[in-house]
Parts: C-alpha cells; sequence; structure tokens
C-alpha cells in the first residue's frame, strides 16, 4: 500500500482522512461536527467490516449490528464490574465478539444465500431478546447506565473523536490486509463460484468462518467505545436492525468489495441520517428517507459510487486505446523449451499406493429407488490415460462426481494413491492431488486469468491466508503454466471474455497450478472448435508424458479412441466392458448399447 | 387438561402464521425473492383495518376481500415497478429492495397513524368460546379457522386450477414454463399478488388478535422469515409445519415460561438448520450439489 501513494486512488483517500484528523484542532466550536463524524466514523468501520464477509464473500448479512451490541454490552458490564476505562474495554469488546461470531459463524455459515440472509436477522433480534430477558446481566430493557471517565468530563468530545478514528484507521488497514492476502482472494472466489472454489483447494468453510470472524472484530471494538460515549446501553438500541439496514446501505452505496467504497458509503449514509433528523424531526421521518434511499439505490446504483466511477474511468481509457488482436494460432501451441517438471506431478509416491493412483471399488449410488451407480469397480494406472464413455444416462457423471466428491456415494469407496478419500472434503481430494475441469467451464467470471491460476491453494494453513495474493513463487509459476498452454497473451483479460474453448484450457491451467497426480476431464471437447479440440489432445498427452494421470470422460469417441490407453465402457450404471482402444472399437456390445441391437443388422462390414 | 388448551391455543395461532408465511414462501418459490416487506404489508392492512373500522364502525372481518385485494393490488405493482427490474441482478439485491418497501411502508403509516398502538375491539373482542373444558378466546378462534380456510382455498387453487399449474411450473422451471406458453412475468405478478393479498387478509385477522403500530412490522417479519427459513423455503406444506411449530412453541411458552417464548423458537431455528440447512422440508437443489 504504502509503495501505491501516488496513485490516486490511494492518496487521495489518505489526504482526506488526514484532513478529518485536523477537525478538532482547526476548526473552533467543532463540537456539533464531530458528534456528527463520529457516527460518521462509526458507520464506515461497520460497513468496511460488514465488507470483509458480504463485499468479498458474498454472503449478505442484515444481522452484522449484532456484534455492535455485543461489544456495546461486554463495554457496558464490564465497565461497571471492573470500573476500569474503557480504552482497555475496546479490545475485550472486539475479543467477545470474534468468539461470539465463531459459535454463530459456524452455525450460520452452513446456509446459503436466501437462508443465510435470513438467520442472520433472527441472530440480531434473538440477541435482542436475550438482552431484554437477562436481567440480572444486562438490566433488561432498562438497559445500563455508563459512567463517564474523568477524562470524558474534563477534555468533552475530542478524545472519543480520535479513538473512533483510530478505530477507523485500524479497520481499513485490516481490510486493506485482508483484500491483498490470499484470503480475500480465497473469499472473492467463493462469491464468484463456491463449488469451483472447494474443487481447487480452497477450504470454504475455514475461508467463511475466518472472514466472518474477522468481519466482527470491528463492530466489537467500536461497539465497547460506543456504549461509553453514549453513556447508555439498552436492548433495543444497541440490537436496532436499522443499524443493520443503515450499514448494509452505506456499503452498497460506496460499492460492496472495494475498501474505500463502504467508508464513502458510512460518511454518505451518517449525514444524511444527521440531515433527515435535523430538518424532518423525528424518527419517522427518517425511516422514510432511508427507506427511500435504499430503494433508489438498489435500482438505479446497484454497484455503487466507486466502482460506477472505476468503470466510467475505464470506459474513457478503453476508448483511447489500441485494439490489440491476439494470433488465435498461438493457443495452445505448447513452447518445446517448457519445463515438464512444471506441471509434474506434486504427490509422487505413497508407500502403499502401488500402480494404482486413483480407484473406486464397488461404487454404487442411488437417488430414490434408481441406482444411477450400480456397482461399479475400476482403477487408473498410473502414468495412464483413462477414458470413460457411455450413452446418456448410463451414469458417468454421477461416478465423476463420486471421484471428486461432489457427491457421496451410498455405498463402496474411492481412494487415490491408497488413501481412502470416499468421505474426504473437495478441497482435501484436491490437496491429496486430485484435479479436475468441468463440463461446462466454471472460471471465476471476475478475475482475471492471472487471478483466476493464481486462487489454487495446495494445502490450508494459517501462514498460507495471510500471505499476498501475488507471493511467492505462483505468479511465476502461472505465467509459466500459461506459457506452455500457449495462453500467456491473456493474462490479463477477465475471464469471462474468452471464449469458450478458451476458457476450457484456462481451466486446464489452472487445475495444473495444483501440480496434481491425477486429472479428471469431463467432457473436455465439448463445445469447442476442431481446431481447439487437435490442440487440446496436445496438451492431455505433453501432460502425461510429464508423468501425470488422465482420466477423461467425453462422448468424442473419435479422441478418445486416439488418446487412451485404457477404456471402460459404462451403461446402465454397470461396466459393460473394458479394454484397449481396438478392442472397444471392435466390441459389438459397445455398438449395441450406443445405437440400440438393430443397428448391427443394419450396418453392413462392421 | 391445560396441556390440551395449550395445544389448541398453538394450532389457533399457527394457522394465523401458515396464512402469511405461505405468502412469502410462494413469492419465493415462483421469483426468487425473499419478500421481506410481508411485515409491513401485514401491518399496513391491520392499521387500514382499524381505520375503517374506527371510522364507520364496520365489522372488521368484512373487510377480509377489500385488504386482500387492496394489498394484491398494491404486491402487483411492486413487482412490476421495481422488483422485475432489479430481479437480475441476484436475490441478495431484492432482499435489500423489499427491506426498502418495508422501511418506507413503515415511515408512512408511522406518519399517518403516528407510533402507538391501535387495536380492533369489536364486540366479541373480549368473548370466549368454551367447549367442555376448553375455553378458547373468540378472536383467537375466528382467526385461526378463517386462515386455516382461506389458505387451504388457496392451495387448492394452487393445485387445481390453470392458473396454479402454471405458477407451480414457472416455479419449478421458469424457461421451460415460457418455452410451453406461460408468460414469467404474468405468472410472477400474479404469484407477488397473491402473496401480498394474504398479508392483506392475515393483517385484518391478526387485527383482531394483537395492538398494532408500524414498528411491529419487524416481530411479524421475524416470526414469517423464521417459519419460512425452518419449513424451508418455496414449500407451502413446510410453512404450514414451521407455523404450528412456532404456534405450539409459543403457546406453551407463554403458558410457561413467558418472555422466553421467542428465544426457544431462534433456538430451534438454529438447531435444525445445523442438521439441515435447507429447512424441513427444503430440497437440495441441483445448485448446491454441483
Amino acid at each position: 500500500m504504502i509503495a501505491n501513494l501516488r496513485k490516486p486512488r490511494v492518496f487521495v483517500p489518505v489526504i482526506l482522512l488526514a484532513l478529518l484528523a485536523l477537525v478538532p484542532i482547526v476548526v473552533q466550536d467543532s463540537k456539533y461536527y464531530q458528534s456528527v463524524l463520529i457516527v460518521c466514523f462509526l458507520f464506515a468501520i461497520m460497513a468496511s467490516g460488514w465488507n470483509l464477509i458480504s463485499g468479498l464473500a458474498g454472503y449478505v448479512s442484515l444481522g452484522h449490528s449484532v456484534y455492535l451490541g455485543i461489544g456495546m454490552y461486554t463495554g457496558a458490564i464490564l465497565g461497571k464490574a471492573w470500573g476500569v476505562d474503557p480504552m482497555f474495554l475496546i479490545p475485550l469488546g472486539a475479543i467477545t465478539a470474534a468468539f461470539v461470531a465463531l459459535i454463530i459463524g459456524i452455525i450460520v455459515l452452513r446456509t446459503r444465500s436466501h437462508s443465510f440472509v435470513i438467520i442472520t436477522i433472527a441472530v440480531l433480534l434473538a440477541f435482542q431478546l436475550l438482552a431484554a430477558n437477562l436481567k440480572k446481566l444486562t438490566g433488561g430493557s432498562d438497559g445500563i447506565i455508563v459512567q463517564q471517565p474523568s477524562w470524558a468530563v474534563e477534555l468533552g468530545t475530542a478524545p472519543y473523536y480520535y479513538i473512533f478514528f483510530g478505530l477507523l484507521v485500524l479497520t481499513i488497514l485490516l481490510a486493506a490486509f485482508v483484500m491483498s492476502s490470499r484470503l480475500g482472494a480465497g473469499l472473492v472466489a467463493i462469491r464468484n463460484d463456491e463449488g469451483k472454489a472447494a474443487s481447487i483447494g480452497i477450504n470454504t468453510t475455514v475461508y467463511k468462518v475466518t472472514a466472518y470472524v474477522l468481519s466482527a472484530i470491528p463492530f466489537g471494538a467500536a461497539g465497547a467505545l460506543y456504549g461509553q460515549y453514549l453513556g447508555f446501553v439498552n436492548p433495543l438500541g444497541a440490537f436496532a436492525i436499522l443499524t443493520s439496514v443503515y450499514l448494509v446501505l452505506a456499503a452498497l452505496i460506496g460499492g460492496r468489495g472495494t475498501l474505500w467504497g463502504p467508508v464513502l458509503g458510512g460518511f454518505i449514509v451518517a449525514i444524511a441520517n444527521e440531515f433527515a433528523t435535523t430538518t424532518s424531526g423525528g424518527v419517522s421521518a427518517r425511516v422514510l428517507i432511508m427507506g427511500i434511499i435504499l430503494i433508489l439505490t438498489v435500482m438505479f446504483l446497484p454497484a455503487g459510487l466507486l466502482p460506477s466511477i472505476n468503470a466510467t474511468i475505464a470506459k474513457r481509457r478503453a476508448r483511447s486505446a489500441t485494439v490489440k488482436f491476439i494470433d488465435q494460432e498461438s493457443i495452445a501451441t505448447s513452447h518445446s523449451d517448457a519445463d515438464t517438471s512444471l506441471i509434474a506431478a506434486r504427490v509422487q509416491h505413497r508407500d502403499d499406493g502401488g500402480d494404482t493412483v486413483l480407484e473406486v471399488r464397488d461404487v454404487v449410488k442411488t437417488f430414490g429407488g434408481v441406482a444411477a451407480v450400480d456397482g461399479v469397480s475400476l482403477a487408473l494406472q498410473r502414468g495412464s490415460i483413462t477414458g470413460l464413455i457411455g450413452p446418456n444416462g448410463s451414469g458417468k457423471t454421477t461416478l465423476f462426481n463420486c471421484m471428486t466428491g461432489t457427491i457421496r456415494p451410498t455405498s463402496g469407496q474411492v481412494r487415490l494413491t491408497g488413501k481412502d478419500i470416499t468421505k474426504e472434503k473437495v478441497w482435501t481430494r484436491a490437496h491429496d492431488g486430485l484435479g479436475r475441469t468441468f463440463q461446462i467451464t466454471r472460471l471465476f467470471k471476475s478475475m482475471t486469468v492471472l487471478d483466476n491460476l493464481v486462487a489454487p491453494l495446495e494445502r490450508t494453513s494459517a501462514r498460507q491466508m495471510v500471505a499476498g495474493r501475488y507471493s511467492g513463487d505462483e505468479v511465476d509459476r502461472a505465467r509459466d503454466v500459461l506459457a506452455f498452454m500457449g495462453l500467456q497473451e491473456f493474462e490479463r483479460q477477465n475471464a469471462a471474455a474468452l471464449s469458450f474453448g478458451q476458457q476450457k484450457l484456462v481451466e486446464l491451467a489452472q487445475v495444473l497450478m495444483l501440480r496434481p497426480s491425477v486429472i479428471l476431464l469431463d467432457e473436455p471437447a465439448s463445445g469447442i472448435n476442431p481446431t481447439l479440440i487437435e490442440k487440446l489432445a496436445t496438451v492431455i498427452r505433453r501432460l502425461n508424458e510429464a508423468g501425470t494421470t488422465v482420466l477423461i470422460v467425453e462422448h468424442n469417441i473419435p479422441l478418445v479412441l486416439n488418446l487412451c490407453d485404457h477404456i471402460h465402457v459404462l451403461a446402465e450404471g454397470k461396466i459393460l466392458t473394458s479394454g484397449t482402444p481396438e478392442e472397444i472399437r471392435n466390441d459389438p456390445m459397445v455398438i449395441e448399447a450406443y445405437l440400440g441391437p438393430d443397428h448391427m443388422l443394419e450396418a453392413p462390414g462392421v | 387438561m391445560e396441556i390440551v388448551q395449550v395445544l389448541a391455543y398453538g394450532i389457533l395461532l399457527g394457522g394465523v402464521y401458515a396464512l402469511l408465511a405461505s405468502g412469502v414462501t410462494l413469492i419465493f418459490g415462483v421469483l426468487d425473492v425473499v419478500n421481506v416487506a410481508q411485515g409491513a404489508f401485514l401491518v399496513f392492512a391491520a392499521l387500514f383495518t382499524w381505520q375503517i373500522w374506527d371510522a364507520f364502525g364496520i365489522e372488521p372481518l368484512l373487510l377480509i376481500p377489500v385488504m386482500g385485494a387492496l394489498m394484491g393490488l398494491l404486491g402487483w405493482g411492486i413487482y412490476r415497478g421495481m422488483v422485475r427490474r432489479v430481479a437480475p441482478q441476484g436475490p441478495g439485491m431484492t432482499v435489500l429492495l423489499m427491506f426498502g418497501v418495508a422501511l418506507t411502508l413503515e415511515g408512512i403509516l408511522n406518519l399517518v397513524f403516528g407510533n402507538k398502538f391501535k387495536s380492533v375491539t369489536p364486540p366479541y373482542f373480549t368473548e370466549s368460546f368454551t367447549f367442555g373444558e376448553l375455553v378458547l378466546p373468540l378472536p383467537q378462534l375466528i382467526s385461526g379457522i378463517l386462515g386455516m380456510l382461506i389458505l387451504g382455498g388457496i392451495y387448492a387453487y394452487l393445485r387445481l386450477s390453470w392458473a396454479g399449474r402454471a405458477l407451480r411450473a414457472s416455479a419449478q422451471n421458469r424457461e421451460g414454463a415460457a418455452l410451453v406458453g406461460i408468460s414469467s412475468v404474468k405468472a410472477s405478478s400474479f404469484a407477488f399478488a397473491i402473496g401480498a393479498a394474504t398479508a392483506g387478509v392475515g393483517g385484518v385477522l391478526l387485527s383482531i388478535m394483537y395492538p398494532i403500530y408500524p414498528a411491529t412490522q419487524y416481530d411479524w417479519i421475524a416470526r414469517l422469515l423464521g417459519i419460512v427459513v425452518l419449513g424451508g423455503f418455496g414449500s407451502i406444506p413446510g410453512a404450514v409445519i414451521g407455523s404450528l411449530i412456532l404456534g405450539m412453541t409459543e403457546a406453551f411458552a407463554n403458558t410457561y415460561l413467558p418472555q422466553w417464548s421467542s428465544i426457544f423458537f431462534y433456538g430451534t431455528i438454529l438447531l435444525i438448520l445445523l442438521f439441515r440447512p435447507n429447512g424441513l422440508m427444503g430440497a437440495r437443489t441441483r445448485e448446491d450439489v454441483a
């Protein structure tokens, strides 16, 4: 961040913040302005915190002010019991909020989209009721009166002003840190496509819960201070749903997912709120005005101010830029000098694995009364290219999903290099060396090709999460892999801007970043043009030469016959036959399974 | 005997909740929109019922069709004017839009009716119906039974009529329904209108049971959303089961542990979600698996 100080998007907000620090000193009789700005700081703190879980990871929480309330009560209760200065209670507020968020996060993050939104509201209301009913601890609905510390009596609001200001700066630093880390990149990946994120090794549960806890910390810290500042804490004020709505509105107006958007939005909403209260008088008008602002923002400024401004600038720049055409021929023409160790498998040997890399044993998967996969056993030999074919509805996809972990088999076992992975999570399989691509590509559309390539994770660890987004040798490796695929020209393109075939290649490159020992390709040739199919075949062959085991599920029979060493034919959930391409080509059972029994009568000279 | 009393009371309460929650779940099923303004809609209807009853002394129950139609029209307008435009931006944004609508309505009601409790007290307000040892307050009895009857009517309509089938088709697969000639805009407007109409009817029913003021919309929407999450989004039978669970918890807690009733309900929701993230009757969708 320091290094980028020359960029306007960094130095403008920093200068504005520095000016705010001067307000109590420079402006005479600034008590009123200070009190308004304190609310601005509070809203900016909350909106920035909320942004970590809801802006980055896309889990919209409508009850996040619950952590402000928890901070307020922590400060008030402990302040009263211990008689200590509120300064010391700020970290305790943060810790309590983080602890509660950890427990609640583990439960509520099991739900998604709608249910998550609603359950967050329910949590807020539940805490409001708890505070009203735990009379011994909280004083019930009457609340707790908080004694002002001696410095507040002597110096007025100025100390509060600076402490809130300091908390805002800390919150912005926290947000900036998260956004520049691999944790932040992983959260954006989760927002884009959670299932895909898991398949490239991102432990989505740990990531989401971490973001949720981090997002609660600024609330808890600010709450402990805010309770002191108000001098009074009660259930309706501390756990107000309106506060949640205001802070969501703030993040929305400024721009979700950006660093400064929520801060800007916090100031706008707090000032609008103050304006509504002073000019029209009373809560009713304020609720009405905020409701209308919320409707207008959602309808006409859904992306928020900062992203909209950025988009306008980008459009203007694009108009003056020269258009550069990319030579399509170069795609997937892998450089002959590319080092094969680049893509060689990371987890090479395990003692009891033997020659088998991936194995399924007696796998059965039933949906209701239908057995989609009915007792299939097969093994992928190390260094082989295996094909899995079969007519529509034969159970290929279900078997594939059992191997990748998106569904769990009813019975049977899946083993990877000798280890039973039947019950492993999707990301653990990725860590263990199993890579997969999707039939319909699932790249992270809002991210660049390079960002897509550095997103995969080889393990889950705290050190990995706090590491910089582009730290280590990942970026160099990503560029090498792109070069290997002949995709280096696309590095800075948004994934959504690529053609479907190009996206398939990028997705394969993304999987290669994990150096998997086995790659499962789900219909790699479907929907792409014949030239690209040929190039894809070359890439798969080169991968295989580098020691990677490959399984291809495909309808393009010529491609499978051409590429594979060994082919399994699936029909009605069972393995119909297995053999070399030559054997499969001449097997009457296979032809029958695909074309029906009558075919044999009409086809001469098979 | 007390148990039976509490049980009956819980079922009656659940009947009213079921009607209101079905409106939320119906709108969700067809449109993928969480109508967090349902609480504001019903408070709106309840306060208008109070106004008319207060001014003209009309029997409030007679206003059921009027309020149903009025709120249906409002819902139709809100869908056509706002929701339809915001829907492509995804569920998070439509929730926020409906929250904006809820706040706007609350603000308007605050300005018109003020921040005071209003109670509709027709002559039978304090009467009870006695059946053996069972004593049921008449307003609860009437509201509970009417709520269940009207919900039954709506459910039968959705099951048996062509329009109902079109709605269900659209809920399951919008593009598929469009291919066989069901306009998704029309189906969605219709669903939104019915969903809002249940708030109109429910508002009248609640007005004779509880005192109402604008900010009570939060209590109501919290209950309704809890029910829908518990039962599983988009499922009307789920909404009925969730409503009965809430009705019972409230009735039991009110009798044995007053002030803790809502906590019990929220606790139950959290516990159930721990094991069934999609609610009791909610299906795991393809997107969850992929």
